[in-house]
């Protein structure tokens, strides 16, 4: 009752004219930060950081967090409408959000993934206000041998993304994780197959692999077919989802959006996770998973419900500890700090209509997001309907300022354009590429802390700590499934 | 004439961004926005210093400050950025004590030569952080234990070979026991480790205990006691004298060249700020010590730091002190580069016979199983270089990588071979995407040489002209707005600075 009576004082300080017109300037700032490829949340929400001197710590706040909120959501448009992802973890909304446009249903795939990520937003915000406490007790408990479990789980995702072609799925996502320990190694500190190139002292960035693997590739792919030359005919204004079709998703929204608060709420594990591991659940579940991959609309949902929930799991350590859950919540301590908060349990006591303030501002700002969403959604359709002559030079100049906006690397550059080629080569010998970016993403988990559990307690520790020893099972029976199924799909074919 | 007026119109604007971009030093300093480089992502405790310093400074000084985070590599890929401007005194590297160790075991004293080192302005001393929840969380029980542990008690904190490990290691030493040094992605996440009980002790600094009750600093590395932790005996109490004076240290460097005039200007500036009451409040209350050191004691201060790195980081291996085998030398630069070229031609030729074959579609896919084997091999050797340092050293995981890739590409190599059933599919116009692939390199090059804006008005021109578009009209309508929108939204909105290119780098 408390945590009622506290929200209702957190609505009464964000109730005025001014909070409100923040919160909306946030949602579009941060929509415009996520589709963008090359501007992650955390950069959004960073630059803004400036800006937020002069205004009070609760109106900061409120602004840093719209845009968090609404670059998670952003990055899906892009995935949907182009093939480019703006967000690592808009990486699987892709999957079947870009099969849908080029079947002429972008409207669909943007309405799912804007009401699913607005219901995995409240969903997130509603766990982050009434079990903030407990869940981040779990958190702590959560040893290096947990998350390395963690790790192997989401990679045995990858056997249900190849379906048939497992082998070359799984080539790919261990190139994913080879590539991923050039740089710094972050348990010794000696570098690794840098060559002496200081570019490479801290790896390959995710975001130009991620640019060249999908937006790049794609372009290449449709020039090879020949795509340019073809006119779009689609009467795309009257294809969006009805209440009917929402309504037949509530079990996987609900359903991601919790596994994505509570993946969120660990230290380094983040949205991109969330979103892997949602889909291949919604997949496994589905009476129909060869449709996945193919514009499969609970495929949208289950990954935009994950990670727009991520947020509220990663706000979970960042107010309760004052540990930041991910990069973009690092950013939010760093602007805390500025407005001379200290970010932890006491922050509650001495700044509880912060505290509060901060989460009547999430439940508004995703309805402010549904709205913009609704309204830009109708917008973004139209970018479908740009001739391919236009769009695909426009695609690639975003994809080089994009790659460079990350570490304002010529580097980048490069590297994007070397993985468009190299993706490219793999799409057109049937190798998946998204498990490229689960290799590049879940590589560090994986590797640092299967080298601090090993130092910690040796190689028996994934074998001792329970919760480890049900994950690795879980991992296991999950790559038998997938194999058994993958193979009663190839029979009757072969028969 | 409608073309040339257009021409003309179009060099005049390019030359306005180029004029807005990089104005001409005029007579007062400054007379264009100072940028900071940041070596961390936004967030962390220098780049809060440093936004913090920039609202305080721009009470001081009409100057703009704009903070720009070059994360990566421990401050490499920032420190590299600021050696690539000109020694105008427009880009100043916002760094810390941590930067020097990795200064010192990647490009040695050269990377520390290359800057002014121009104020210190905070010292905040090393402390060593317990868990108030464990049973363990005073110093002397932790000694004990540790004692008694012989090597297993564990400490947890950010980077290995780190200011805060190579302190760690420096306090073990003092007090005559060895521990396990676990190191995490960032100092937040090893202070989650600590609250869940997952290591005994965390090196730190004291502002970190701030706003968590469980947290408590056991021994703090400073001459006396701590105002704002008055119950917090210091290492001198504690029985070393060593240890006195450990601290992280935040300031400013430049790189060296700059005219002594905007030193001048810096140095008044920089007292001005450590002089203001709000920047003082703002961090000793959180025990850290604010302080003013100029360029000469600064960079003596540096100087010694880089003999403590040094002797530490050969101690725990990251500086290699003794080599040589074939493999090693394999792993050079040179031995490195030789291997790479000699599988990249590999790749190439018979990349050009799956080319020119009739059977391209399966030898495609050879060619591709032939890359991934040719990397794991190339991956293997070189992972004979690396140190191995404890249970699982730096190659251990890669290898594992490589045992797994192998077996693969080797199981499908036998799938593609023996698959009968593979068509020589239609594979549509690869000449035109290796064509566009190459106009692609081609933009890149103009980039660096004409920079972002001319080159990338030429290229979406140009591509939408090789895709078959003739409206030319619209062409140069829709490139020009491009040009518009990136300046307008990533470098004025967004600061991201796009390349002006080298030529006119050296032009203007």
């Amino acid at each position: 009752m408390e945590i009622l009576s506290n929200l209702i004082d957190g609505f009464g300080v964000i109730g005025g004219l001014i909070p409100i017109l923040i919160i909306m300037l946030g949602v579009v700032m941060g929509i415009i930060a996520g589709a963008m490829p090359g501007l992650s949340p955390s950069m959004g929400v960073a630059l803004l950081v400036p800006f937020t001197y002069t205004m009070s710590p609760t109106l900061a706040l409120i602004l840093l967090v719209s845009i968090y909120i609404a670059a998670n959501y952003g990055g899906s448009i892009t995935a949907v409408t182009i093939n480019a992802p703006g967000t690592p973890a808009s990486v699987v909304t892709a999957f079947d959000g870009y099969p849908l446009t080029k079947k002429g249903k972008p409207g669909i795939g943007l309405g799912v993934s804007l009401i699913s990520s607005t219901v995995g937003g409240f969903i997130g915000t509603l766990i982050l206000i009434f079990f903030s406490a407990p869940l981040a007790k779990v958190a702590l408990k959560f040893h290096p041998a947990e998350y390395f479990a963690l790790a192997i789980f989401g990679l045995t995702t990858v056997a249900s993304l190849g379906g048939k072609n497992w082998i070359k799925a799984f080539i790919a996502a261990i190139f994913g994780l080879l590539i991923n320990t050039i740089g710094i190694d972050p348990i010794s500190g000696v570098s690794r197959f840098t060559f002496g190139i200081s570019y490479l002292y801290d790896g390959f960035a995710l975001i130009p692999a991620l640019i060249g693997l999908f937006a790049l590739s794609e372009i290449f792919k449709q020039l090879e077919e020949g795509g340019h030359k073809t006119k779009t005919e689609m009467d795309l204004s009257s294809e969006w989802p009805t209440l009917r079709d929402y309504i037949k998703l509530k079990f996987t929204i609900i359903r991601s959006s919790i596994m994505g608060t509570l993946i969120g709420i660990f230290p380094g594990a983040g949205a991109t996770i969330a979103s892997f591991i949602s889909y291949d659940v919604t997949k496994r579940l589905s009476k129909n998973p060869e449709n996945f991959g193919k514009g499969e609309v609970s495929g949208v949902a289950a990954a935009e419900a994950a990670n727009s929930s991520s947020v509220g799991g990663a706000l979970v350590p960042l107010l309760t500890l004052g540990i930041p859950g991910s990069a973009t919540t690092a950013v939010l301590i760093g602007a805390l700090m500025i407005h001379d908060l200290t970010p932890g349990p006491r922050l509650f006591v001495t700044h509880p209509e912060i505290i509060y303030g901060l989460f009547a501002s999430l439940l508004v700002a995703n309805v402010a997001l549904l709205i913009f969403g609704l309204f830009g959604s109708r917008l973004w359709v139209k970018v479908t309907n740009i001739p391919k002559k236009i769009l695909f030079p426009l695609i690639f100049a975003v994809s080089i300022i994009g790659s460079f906006a990350v570490r304002n690397s010529f580097f980048d550059i490069i590297s994007c354009l070397v993985f468009g080629v190299f993706g490219w080569i793999l799409r057109r010998n049937k190798y998946p590429v998204a498990p490229i970016i689960l290799g590049m993403v879940l590589g560090n988990i994986a590797e640092t802390n299967f080298r601090r559990a090993v130092m910690m307690g040796g190689y028996d520790i994934f074998f001792t700590r329970p919760t480890s020893l049900i994950l690795l099972i879980l991992g296991l029976l999950s790559l038998i499934f997938a194999f058994i199924r993958s193979n009663k799909n190839l029979k009757p074919k072969q028969n | 004439m409608k073309k040339y007026i257009l021409i003309l119109f179009l060099i005049l604007s390019f030359s306005n961004l180029f004029a807005t971009q990089n104005p001409k030093i005029e007579s007062g300093f400054p007379s264009k926005p100072i940028k900071i480089i940041v070596y961390t992502s936004p967030g962390g405790l220098i780049d809060v210093t440093t936004r913090k310093f920039t609202e305080i400074a721009s009470k001081y000084s009409d100057a703009t400050f704009v903070v720009e985070n070059k994360p990566g590599a421990g401050g490499i890929v920032a420190l590299q950025k600021v050696l690539s401007q000109p020694a105008n005194g427009y880009t100043l590297f916002a760094c810390t004590k941590s930067n020097i160790s990795k200064f010192v075991s990647t490009g040695g004293t050269s990377y520390i030569h290359a800057l002014d080192w121009l104020a210190m302005l905070m010292a905040d001393p090393e402390c060593v952080i317990t868990n108030r929840k464990m049973e363990i969380s005073d110093w002397t029980d932790i000694v004990k234990d540790a004692q008694k542990k012989n090597g297993e008690q564990i400490w947890v904190g950010p980077a290995t070979g780190g200011l805060d490990h190579v302190t760690a290691i420096k306090i073990w030493e003092q007090f005559d026991f060895v521990s396990k040094w676990i190191p995490y992605k960032s100092g937040g996440k090893a202070r989650a480790a600590l609250l869940g009980k997952q290591g005994h002790a965390y090196v730190g600094n004291p502002r970190e205990v701030l706003g968590n009750p469980d947290l408590k600093i056991s021994a703090v590395s400073a001459k006396k006691r701590l105002e704002q932790f008055p119950d917090v005996p210091t290492f001198i109490e504690l029985g070393s004298n060593e240890l006195s004076n450990e601290y992280m240290w935040r300031g400013f460097a430049i790189k060296k060249g700059v005219p002594a005039e905007i030193l001048n200007w810096y140095d008044k500036l920089f007292q001005q700020v450590n002089n203001d009451p709000n920047w003082r409040t703002f961090w000793e209350k959180g025990g850290i010590e604010v302080v003013y050191y100029g360029p000469e004691k600064f960079g003596t201060i540096v100087n010694s730091d880089a003999e403590f790195f040094r002797h530490y980081l050969g101690k725990i291996g990251i500086i290699k002190t003794e080599n040589y085998n074939i493999f090693t030398r394999l792993g050079s630069r040179k031995g490195s580069a030789f291997l790479i070229v000699m599988l990249l031609l590999f790749n190439l030729i018979v990349g050009y016979f799956v080319y020119k074959s009739p059977k391209r579609e399966l030898l495609s896919r050879i060619l591709i199983i032939s890359f991934f084997l040719s990397l794991s091999l190339l991956f293997y050797i070189l992972s004979f270089v690396f140190p191995e340092s404890g249970v699982v050293g730096p190659s251990v995981v890669p290898r594992l990588w490589i045992f797994l890739l192998i077996p693969l590409n080797l199981l499908l190599l036998i799938k593609t071979v023996s698959d009968k059933n593979i068509a020589e599919e239609h594979s549509g116009d690869v000449n035109k995407v290796l064509k566009f692939i190459l106009f692609l390199a081609v933009y890149l090059v103009g980039i660096y040489f004409f920079g972002y804006y001319i080159s990338s008005f030429v290229f979406v021109f140009m591509s939408m002209y090789m895709l078959g578009y003739r409206k030319f009209i619209t062409m140069l309508i829709i490139s020009f707005c491009w040009i518009i929108f990136s300046y307008l939204i990533f470098y004025r909105t967004l600061y991201v600075p796009l390349p002006i290119g080298r030529l006119f780098e050296i032009l203007l």
